[in-house]
């Protein structure tokens, strides 16, 4: 009758997690609660159509990027939970204390660099720069004007003057920006 | 050898009929003797008692397994996060930065990690254990005592309130048709017949509603719709109108079903006047609209009960009220129902679980424990569009109940969310990037390769000569960013009008 599965994660798995993402056990339980919740179809993965199930991420312009990034480091076309858990974890708000690869300033910069590179060669051209563009504001701004936003957006980055954005000249570009607080979320306990 | 059946009959007599030919006489005469009181006060402290019993077990098993890692979640708490020491560039931001995908992108993990709407469809999660199993998992194992107590508890629900209160509904269902029968061939005319039918429907869901146990509180009784209107509430499940019955009697409105379904209906629409359309008549958006209004408008009748959401929630929030029943000019009677997940999940998930499956819960739960409230009568302020005056009530319901006021469509249970709402955001976000871009090529008019004129001559022009938008970052992630129901949208609507007719009450019949 239970309506709800119960935590199935072993010990050492949730040790494993514990050790690469930084949540605590409550907040991986928390997490793993969610993650059962959204998989509609009970394999113990999630498809692309589970994500966009929720209307709030549906809704948003770059929902589907981001549906993106929680399948680059997976084959199938289906994310485990410890793929989802990892992605998740570079949101973790950074602590001196319990910082990590991922929930760094670099690890979070890293992400968001992604979610523009797509063919994922290291590089953001200006084509890459012009779909996430054209994702954010619809038919509202014509195409050649939003050209010319890349353009410019690419001049101010590259110093290497090869017409790209590579990592480090994204990092240098938003040196100033607050990444650690725009790029968290508080995970409950 | 011959008094075998007799004893068997006597204790069937004893066991059974006794107990509901109680409920029966108290649901004609609605004395209350504070029985069901000292149950649910019973029942409160057995899950308090779990609930310690429970917390003592899961910090031993901590204690035992803890390990280093656990130690720092202890310390867990929101000091030490690092905040930079440098502000963001100042002056004037140009059009786009690569930052501006930022929020976007946060919002978006966030809705993946806790969103709004999804699990509002979802049953409420408790703090402590009732004892039922279905609403809190991994408990069962958690001490002998609360095994015992758990298997004591399924016992009593099982084997002797289910069997109960299936002869309380069969009782209930033959006194309505028995009662409606007696109102019905009283002449229209007659003033007492209204009087009458109102007793007669009061009684019968009495009976009903004790067939679940039902504990209700009635607040601002002053507040009582009495004449005629439309009176809206909102929507857990089928048994909401039970509930609101049991106190006043409403004009009722939704499909003719067939079958016992049917007979009940028919039942009910003897005595009074309920409105009940076939489908192809519920096709017709018109046709009900004009029903309702002309219903609504006739003071001899009673009000009509209406749920606005079209789709049972969880009783956690409230979600937008279609505006079907607030074009209507008529009279407003709000009202908030919130019921204690405590004793029993009163919401039905109805992508999950049949009727019969949900009678069935509702049956082999400890009780239904609600609040009505009763609010007071609005109006439609004139100039008001049907829309803002839904929201209006609806804010009002929210508050008074206690339930979180969302802007979302309860059709997303069903339905994914519509496109629009996309497109509004990307709008919006539009806006943003043309009105950086003006004030930006003002103050530095030499690195802008886009002027603002070229904007304002686009064929998207009316970007432009809106009011510039607020600075607020528009994927922040509250409801504010929502759409309202736009007037277009006449085509959808058909079927939401549909769907914002109530459940038909006496769908609990599907038990036997």
């Amino acid at each position: 009758m239970g309506s709800r599965p119960s935590l199935l994660l072993r010990d050492e798995e949730l040790a494993e997690i514990q050790k690469e993402t930084g949540f605590t056990a409550n907040q991986i339980e928390r997490l793993y609660s969610r993650f059962t919740a959204l998989d509609k179809t009970a394999t113990g993965a999630l498809s692309r159509e589970d994500f966009l199930r929720i209307p709030e991420l549906a809704i948003n312009p770059l929902g589907e990027r981001i549906v993106m990034a929680f399948f680059r480091h997976s084959d199938e076309d289906r994310v485990n939970f410890r793929q989802f858990v990892r992605v998740l974890a570079h949101f973790r708000p950074l602590k001196k204390s319990r910082a990590n690869a991922l929930n760094s300033r670099e690890g979070k910069l890293k992400f968001a660099f992604k979610l523009y590179d797509l063919d994922d060669d290291d590089r953001i051209t200006k084509e890459e720069l012009l779909a996430v563009l054209q994702m954010m504001v619809g038919e509202n701004i014509s195409e050649d004007q939003l050209m010319s936003i890349a353009e410019r957006t690419i001049l101010e980055a590259d110093s290497d003057g090869d017409g790209m954005i590579g990592f480090e000249e994204f990092c240098k570009v938003l040196d100033r920006s607050l990444v650690e607080q725009k790029m968290s979320i508080r995970f409950l306990n | 050898m011959m008094q075998l059946p007799f004893i068997i009959s006597a204790t069937f007599f004893v066991i059974f009929a006794v107990p509901t030919l109680t409920l029966f006489l108290l649901g004609i005469f609605h004395k209350l003797f504070g029985v069901r009181e000292k149950y649910k006060e019973l029942l409160l402290f057995i899950f308090e008692r779990g609930r310690q019993r429970i917390e003592k077990n899961t910090l031993s098993r901590r204690q035992s397994q803890m390990n280093l890692l656990d130690e720092v979640d202890l310390e867990d708490d929101d000091d030490g996060i690092i905040t930079p020491m440098y502000n963001e560039r100042e002056g004037p931001s140009p059009d786009f930065e690569l930052s501006d995908t930022f929020e976007l992108v946060t919002a978006g993990i966030q809705a993946i990690v806790q969103d709004q709407v999804t699990h509002r469809f979802e049953a409420e999660e408790l703090q402590s254990w009732n004892l039922l199993t279905r609403t809190n998992h991994g408990y069962e194992w958690i001490s002998v005592k609360l095994t015992l107590l758990w298997v004591a508890g399924f016992y009593i629900r099982y084997l002797i309130l289910l069997p109960l209160r299936v002869v309380i509904l069969i009782l209930g269902s033959v006194t309505m048709t028995f009662l409606t029968g007696l109102v019905g061939p009283i002449p229209g005319s007659w003033k007492i017949k209204p009087l009458l039918n109102d007793w007669a429907c009061r009684v019968s869901f009495r009976i009903f509603s004790r067939a679940f146990s039902a504990i209700i509180t009635y607040h601002d009784e002053q507040f009582k719709p009495n004449r005629n209107g439309i009176t809206v509430a909102n929507h857990t499940s089928p048994i909401d109108v039970v509930i609101l019955s049991c106190n006043s009697s409403f004009s009722l409105i939704g499909q003719s079903h067939g079958g016992f379904l049917g007979v009940m209906q028919r039942a009910l629409a003897r005595a009074s006047s309920h409105i009940w359309f076939n489908r192809s008549e519920m096709k017709d958006r018109k046709a009900v609209a004009r029903r309702l209004k002309l219903h609504a408008q006739d003071p001899t009748k009673p009000p009509i009960l209406i749920f606005p959401e079209g789709t049972c929630i969880n009783n956690s929030a409230v979600m937008q009220f279609k505006k079907g029943s607030f074009e209507v000019d008529s009279v407003i009677y709000p009202i908030a129902i919130k019921y204690d997940p405590r004793f029993g999940d009163a919401f039905w998930n109805s992508a999950k679980h049949g009727m019969l499956h949900y009678v069935y819960r509702m049956m082999t739960s400890w009780a239904i424990v609600c609040d009505v409230w009763y609010l007071p009568p609005m109006y439609r302020k004139p100039e008001e569009s049907a829309v803002d005056f839904a929201n209006r009530v609806k804010a009002e319901i929210a508050q008074k109940g206690g339930l979180i006021d969302l802007d979302w469509d309860g059709g997303l249970k069903r339905s994914p969310a519509k496109k629009e709402w996309k497109e509004k955001q990307q709008l919006e976000l539009a806006t943003k990037i043309i009105s950086n871009n003006n004030s930006f090529s003002r103050k530095n008019s030499s690195s802008t390769l886009i002027s603002g004129s070229e904007f304002s001559e686009d064929e998207h022009g009316n970007l432009v000569s809106s009011p510039t938008p607020p600075p607020i970052p528009p994927a922040s992630p509250t409801e504010k960013r929502i759409p309202e129901q736009s007037e277009e949208c006449e085509e959808e609507d058909e079927d939401e009008f549909i769907m914002m007719t109530s459940p038909v009450p006496l769908e609990v019949k599907k038990e036997e």
